[in-house]
């Protein structure tokens, strides 16, 4: 029961989660020194590219854009934009295989273990279950298996922590490996980011959001087994 | 080389995450966004777009979205990179906004690849059939709620 528990929790990979909250939170997003604890600013910026030349009244405009160009559309204009995506993917999983390293996610599961009862009504045994389906839904849904077989869980808690994993599954690498790139766009003026928002307050909406989702499996799961005791009937899941 | 990997340098294992995501990037970012782009081109053509807009702007209106937003989350579904890059396409043609990008953004990944999912966390857990139709139902609840919370806060 307490395998799990072996991993030690140190002041070090309390410290890499703070870390990690602060880089993708966006607050430290600017251009004095700080920025580089930010992983927006470090993330930089392509070089533009002489988009078009006119001569005009006031001389030779020379119109710049980045190095996909403007008005290109369909299969090749998708490569190529995803060309654009690479290195913020690259640069994000890096940066997770780097704090991971100094226990970051460690130290989430232990903050979090305590919580799982009330939040969830599940049991703190799910806590490295937990973190390991917000890498990857593969490892959350085997180990998952691996709980109600060996009974830590039960029936209703594995459907209710199913729940969980299935909405917005494996959060962290895939928010990272696509959705992170959404924050790199810049409005017309070309320095501002586009989008008022930030990674981290995405992730912490995602991950209320996913608790919110399994209580309500929790509420299904307690109105329709009632339904079932009093009717002595299967209750068709499709009525939802 | 052992004595390496009893204590890797940092960089190393930078490196190491870096080429997982060039993984990541080159099998599925790239193949799922270059297949969005082409549908978005194929909606654009055919006009499938603007319906869809038509279709879903009072629904999608209640969380502060146009209604071609419906078919971001529609790809969501299917895959979360496509999503992505429907928004791209979207935001390039003018018709998403950077506001209605911080709105969707939660969303897309709350009932992002739920289609492929039934197989590999249903599937692989065991979950009873009479319970994916709910689940389905609570990922697209979730996706609304997110869209609600993120109205408010941008």
């Amino acid at each position: 029961m307490n395998a799990q528990q072996d991993q030690k929790v140190t002041i070090g990979s309390l410290i890499a989660l703070a870390f990690a909250v602060v880089f993708f939170s966006g607050l430290l997003q600017t251009n004095e020194w700080y920025g580089v604890f930010d992983f927006t600013t470090l993330n930089g910026g392509f070089g533009k590219v002489a988009a078009s030349v006119a001569d005009g009244a006031e001389g030779i405009r020379t119109a710049m854009s980045d190095f996909r160009g403007k008005g290109g559309s369909g299969a090749k204009d998708g490569f190529i934009f995803a060309l654009t995506l690479v290195p913020t993917v690259m640069f994000a999983m890096g940066m997770i295989e780097v704090l991971q390293h100094f226990g970051a996610l460690e130290a989430a599961r232990k903050l979090l273990t305590p919580l799982l009862r009330p939040l969830l009504g599940i049991s703190g045994d799910s806590g490295l279950a937990m973190i390991a389906s917000l890498q990857s839904t593969d490892a959350g849904s085997s180990m998952t298996r691996g709980l109600i077989d060996e009974g830590k869980m039960t029936k209703e808690e594995g459907d209710v922590f199913t729940m969980f994993q299935f909405s917005a599954g494996a959060m962290i690498v895939n928010f990272f490996s696509s959705g992170a790139v959404l924050f790199t766009l810049m409005a017309a003026d070309g320095t501002t980011p586009a989008v008022p928002a930030s990674i981290g307050l995405c992730v912490a909406v995602m991950f209320v959001t996913k608790i919110f989702g399994a209580n309500l499996m929790r509420i299904y799961l307690k109105v329709t087994s009632r339904k079932t005791t009093e009717t002595e009937m299967t209750v068709a899941g499709g009525e939802a | 080389m052992s004595a390496e990997n009893a204590k890797p340098m940092i960089t190393d294992i930078f490196v190491t995450g870096a080429r997982k995501g060039w993984t990541i990037a080159t099998t599925s970012t790239i193949p799922n966004v270059m297949m969005a782009f082409i549908i978005i081109k194929a909606l654009m053509i055919t006009g499938a777009l603007a319906g869809i807009g038509k279709v879903f702007a009072p629904i999608m209106g209640l969380v502060g979205l146009p209604g071609e937003a419906a078919a971001v989350l529609m790809s969501a579904m299917m895959s979360m990179g496509g999503a992505v890059g429907v928004v791209m396409g979207l935001y390039e043609g003018g018709i998403l906004g950077g506001e209605h990008i911080a709105i969707l953004a939660p969303a897309i990944y709350l009932m992002g690849s739920i289609v492929q999912y039934m197989g590999r966390i249903l599937g692989v857990v065991g979950t009873e059939g009479r319970l994916i139709p709910p689940m389905f139902v609570i990922c697209i609840i979730n996706a609304f709620v997110a869209m609600f919370i993120m109205n408010i806060l941008v």
